[in-house]
């Protein structure tokens, strides 16, 4: 019942959250901002319009939002909201999530590919490149989690019977994941330093010029996507952030829960206020760096069983 | 045993009928895909009879001084399945894409090949001695080399052939070794694991390491791949999915027959198959990535799955031995779903490759585009294909892996070497199945989808009905398995029964609860899809749809010309991987020229193995010839001076 209410209070929330960063932007340059509920509004008003379809596609391109949503939004359904047990979890549900983003993101780029248009078969082949560096250090974290509680599923690592918590030795080692992981964030979400979602010159972007033709409601269905898998991201850096020894009611968790994801997408905000995006090749070096930190963290684990 | 044998001598006729009814093209065509059919067809039930029967049946019958033996046991029948399930679609699809009038006696001749290459390959997995084995892998070689040659005028598919040849008997020489080696300490050519087990570890390891040059090669395993990807181009389309598909499988069977008979679970064994498993995916990928032409491309990808399936039996053979036989069933299960898994997608791919060069006449990928539309079927097919092969669900590729990754997970418990083992591989298959979908991505997107690039490619049509049965049924097949993987993992764990290390144990509490946590995340899927599809459609309800071109970024003059290439889809992929691919850029531009002139670009990727064997075998060899060449001068007297002195050498030396 609890898994329940919690992920209906998270796909009402999901669409509300992007709007922390888009202010946090705006609290640095001194703006005013958008209103928080930007992301509805532009939802409702996508979700009004019709659309317009180049010649060149096939229902492929069609394929690319429905895919890509769908996916994002299984994912949630597995996800401990809150550390409350998902509704639906089983060993190794996680590859089968990872590998599902990897469906979206197939048919995302294939849905780019039918539109004949070269900034958008600029953004998919980034797109593919950038992404299969991500997965890596993905696995990473996999491998390491396996190696620390012994679970190969979201409900495992935070809400099963040894649940990952900042404390102690693992902090340590939690701490390199949670830089990582954010790095990967940034990169999988399209944010700066990898992607700027705000430019308006399409040969600096990766997500946005692969959905240039995209309009009405098949838009609408893509920013809702992005938005979950955002919200998934964003959530496991949360989850992994709770502070030691805590034993919390369900109304307090959800409350503290909510408040470590709004320090994380205001983390998002104040990184894209402060960094620029790198040069496309500088990209590939920051993925590895990501990598590198999880890397050491599973090479660290590896010397305490050695000892 | 009994419908396997009469399946065999089916098959056997298959390929002999049609040499009765040369003139009767039609009719030769029938009969030949009927037989053929009905063999397969006995085939299945003959494995289906094996697996209730339990027990190891066999048969032998005297042959010279040899005695020959058959026997079916677990692994030939999972080995044996993917060949009975694909060749019957295969020749479906043959009657429609082989020449038809002026070729009658070429294609009768490829009947009689194809039918033969089958039956040797039955053979191969049924083989229970070294005498039966040998032969049947001979024949296979042999057959599978005269279909490559089906276009015999061309140079290149001569060249390719005499490549795939040679590459094959020097496999088979290293194979023959092994098995002398194994026969000069036991004594029998029989393939029982008593004798064997007795040998010392150095001798196995030996014998293993010789034969694994040998299957090895066969398995275009990397560095001994050069073969494929100039064979399969080559070759016609539904044989190279029966080459890719299922021939280089054997290689991975006699690998994993060899293993099992030497019987020594050490570590060593593992420590080489992982690493050539980790090498042969990643590279064979990235290669595929770099590649061009459609049919090159998927003999990469044939490398790349050769590679996955080695890293789940590498993963088994760590299991075993590190006494994890948890670990290790799961490895080999999913290595051997994995065979079947690609058996069925790689053979959908090869034969839209085939559809497309039959529409077409182009392998290039930088000269098609826009298919989609031009051949509905084709292109369905090829996506479920590609989604398959890039290992995603909810298709059947996505299964193998899983199991692969769940084995490499449960070796995460080990320590040392072991450890960093495990670890990079989970880390190679990941990177794989990034790799794999940006390779297939680029493949459908580049072919199928936009706009086409050439005339050819926009006068395009849809392939004929019966190459469109084939295909439609291996991409329901291969979603079949996707959707309802629980009898398939099944099977993939029932063909562990009779290895002697894995006989014993029982696994279905872990296995059906993953089949189903699986089937129901396919499922799962499948209901969120379809529900998101109903309130797309309701949402678009009464809204205003246009067409229109696609949004130039301000630009207006768009033509098929400035769409996104394959070179430069992969080329930042490509480029990361650098030092082991070599990229040859030749541009010839403006430089020093003020106005505009034409200007030119192209890019070629070497296989480094390639350039390696040329510096480091063929060149030296070629060299010692040419040193030698004074022996061979044209003088008969000499010659017959040479025969003499034979003669003696030998008279004295015995």
């Amino acid at each position: 019942m609890q898994s329940v209410l919690s992920l209906i209070l998270a796909f009402l929330l999901i669409p509300l959250l992007p709007g922390i960063i888009l202010k946090t932007k705006a609290l640095f340059t001194g703006k005013k901002g958008p209103p928080l509920l930007i992301k509805y509004y532009t939802l409702i008003k996508l979700l009004r319009k019709g659309s317009v379809y180049s010649t060149s596609t096939t229902f492929v391109f069609a394929l690319g939002p429905l895919i890509s949503c769908t996916t994002a939004a299984m994912a949630l359904l597995f996800f401990p909201i809150a550390w409350v047990k998902p509704v639906l979890s089983f060993q190794g549900d996680i590859i089968v999530l990872l590998y599902l983003f990897g469906l979206g993101r197939f048919f995302t780029i294939a849905a780019a590919l039918d539109t004949a248009s070269p900034f958008e078969g600029m953004g998919a082949a980034r797109e593919a490149f950038f992404s299969t560096l991500s997965e890596i250090t993905l696995f990473g974290v996999l491998i390491l989690f396996f190696r620390m509680n012994g679970s190969l599923s979201l409900g495992g690592y935070f809400a099963g019977p040894a649940p990952l918590s900042f404390a102690g030795t693992e902090a340590a080692l939690l701490v390199l994941v949670v830089v990582g992981l954010f790095m990967v964030l940034l990169a999988e979400n399209s944010r700066v330093p990898v992607d700027d979602p705000t430019t308006h010159l399409e040969l600096t972007m990766i997500h946005e010029a692969m959905i240039l033709d995209h309009s009405g409601p098949d838009l609408a269905l893509i920013e809702l996507g992005a938005y979950c898998k955002l919200f998934f991201y964003a959530a496991f850096v949360a989850c992994l952030l709770k502070p030691p020894h805590l034993n919390l009611g369900f109304v307090s968790a959800t409350l503290l829960f909510y408040g470590l994801i709004f320090l994380v997408y205001a983390a998002i905000g104040i990184t894209e206020s402060v960094t620029a995006r790198l040069k496309m090749p500088k990209v590939a070096k920051y993925l590895l760096t990501s990598f590198a930190l999880v890397f050491f963290a599973i090479i660290l684990t590896s010397m305490e069983l050695i000892q | 045993m009994n419908f396997l044998l009469f399946g065999l001598f089916s098959i056997l006729l298959s390929g002999l009928a049609p040499l009765l009814l040369v003139r009767r093209t039609h009719l030769a065509k029938g009969v030949h895909s009927a037989l053929l059919a009905v063999g397969c067809a006995l085939g299945l039930c003959g494995l289906y009879a094996a697996s209730q029967a339990g027990a190891n049946t066999s048969l032998s019958f005297a042959w010279l001084t040899f005695s020959l033996s058959l026997s079916v046991d677990s692994l030939a029948t999972l080995f044996l399945m993917p060949l009975f399930i694909v060749s019957p679609l295969l020749v479906l699809y043959s009657y429609q894409y082989l020449g038809t009038s002026q070729h009658t006696v070429r294609t009768v001749a490829s009947y009689l090949f194809f039918s033969l290459l089958l039956a040797a390959m039955v053979l191969v997995s049924m083989a229970a001695d070294m005498i039966t084995f040998v032969v049947a892998w001979e024949i296979m070689s042999l057959a599978s080399f005269l279909l490559v040659l089906y276009d015999w005028e061309h140079l290149q598919t001569r060249k390719a052939a005499h490549l795939y040849l040679l590459f094959t008997q020097s496999g088979a020489f290293c194979i023959f070794i092994a098995f002398a080696l194994l026969f000069a300490a036991t004594g029998s050519f029989s393939f029982s694991t008593e004798a064997i087990s007795a040998l010392p570890h150095s001798l196995k390891l030996t014998i293993f390491l010789v034969a694994l040059l040998g299957f090895g090669s066969k398995a275009g395993a990397m560095p001994l791949h050069i073969w494929l990807p100039h064979a399969h181009p080559a070759a016609p389309s539904h044989v190279s999915a029966l080459m890719s598909g299922v021939m280089i499988k054997l290689g991975v069977y006699g690998m994993l027959r060899i293993y099992f008979l030497l019987d020594d679970p050490a570590f060593i064994f593992a420590w080489i198959i992982l690493p050539l498993g980790m090498l042969s995916g990643v590279l064979g990928v990235v290669y595929a990535l770099a590649k061009h032409d459609i049919k090159r491309l998927l003999a990469y990808h044939s490398i790349e799955n050769i590679g996955i399936i080695l890293m789940g039996c590498g993963l088994g053979m760590l299991g075993l031995a590190a006494g994890d036989r948890v670990m290790a069933a799961f490895g080999f299960a999913g290595g051997l779903l994995h065979v079947l898994n690609h058996a069925l997608f790689k053979s959908l791919l090869f034969l839209g490759a085939g559809a497309i060069q039959h529409s077409t006449g182009i392998r290039k990928l930088d000269t098609l585009g826009g298919l989609m539309r031009r051949m509905p079927v084709t292109g369905r097919s090829f996506l479920t294909g590609s989604v398959a092969i890039s290992g995603l669900p909810p298709l059947n590729g996505f299964i193998s892996e899983f199991l692969i990754y769940y084995a490499g997970f449960l070796g995460l418990r080990l320590t040392g070497f072991n450890l960093v083992l495990v670890i990079a591989t989970i880390i190679s298959l990941a990177m794989i199945g990034g790799l794999a979908s940006a390779c297939f991505t680029k493949m459908v997107g580049i072919v199928f989808l936009g706009e086409p690039r050439s005339k050819e490619a926009a006068l395009a049509t849809e392939a004929k009905p019966a190459m469109r049965v084939a295909m439609i049924l291996l991409a329901c097949i291969c979603l079949l398995i996707g959707l309802f993987p629980a009898p398939f993992i099944g099977a993939a764990f029932a063909g562990l029964r009779d290895l002697a290390p894995l006989s014993s144990l029982m696994l279905s509490d872990i296995v059906s609860t993953i089949s189903r946590n699986l089937t129901m995340a396919a499922w799962l899927f499948l209901a969120l899809l379809l529900g998101l599809t109903g309130l797309r459609r309701w949402l678009y309800q009464g809204k205003p749809i246009q067409r229109g071109s696609t949004w130039g970024c301000g630009f207006t003059q768009a033509n098929s010309r400035i769409q996104y290439t394959a070179s430069s889809y992969a080329m930042d992929i490509v480029d990361f991987f650098r030092p082991l691919v070599r990229v040859r850029t030749v541009y010839k531009g403006l430089a020093g020229n003020p106005l505009p002139s034409p200007a030119e670009y192209s890019s070629k990727t070497d296989d480094l193995a390639e350039i390696g064997l040329q510096h480091l075998l063929s060149q030296p060899v070629l060299w010692c010839a040419a040193k030698l060449r004074w022996i061979q001068h044209g003088r008969i007297q000499s010659y017959i001076a040479y025969i003499v002195l034979a003669i003696i050498v030998v008279l004295l030396a015995a």
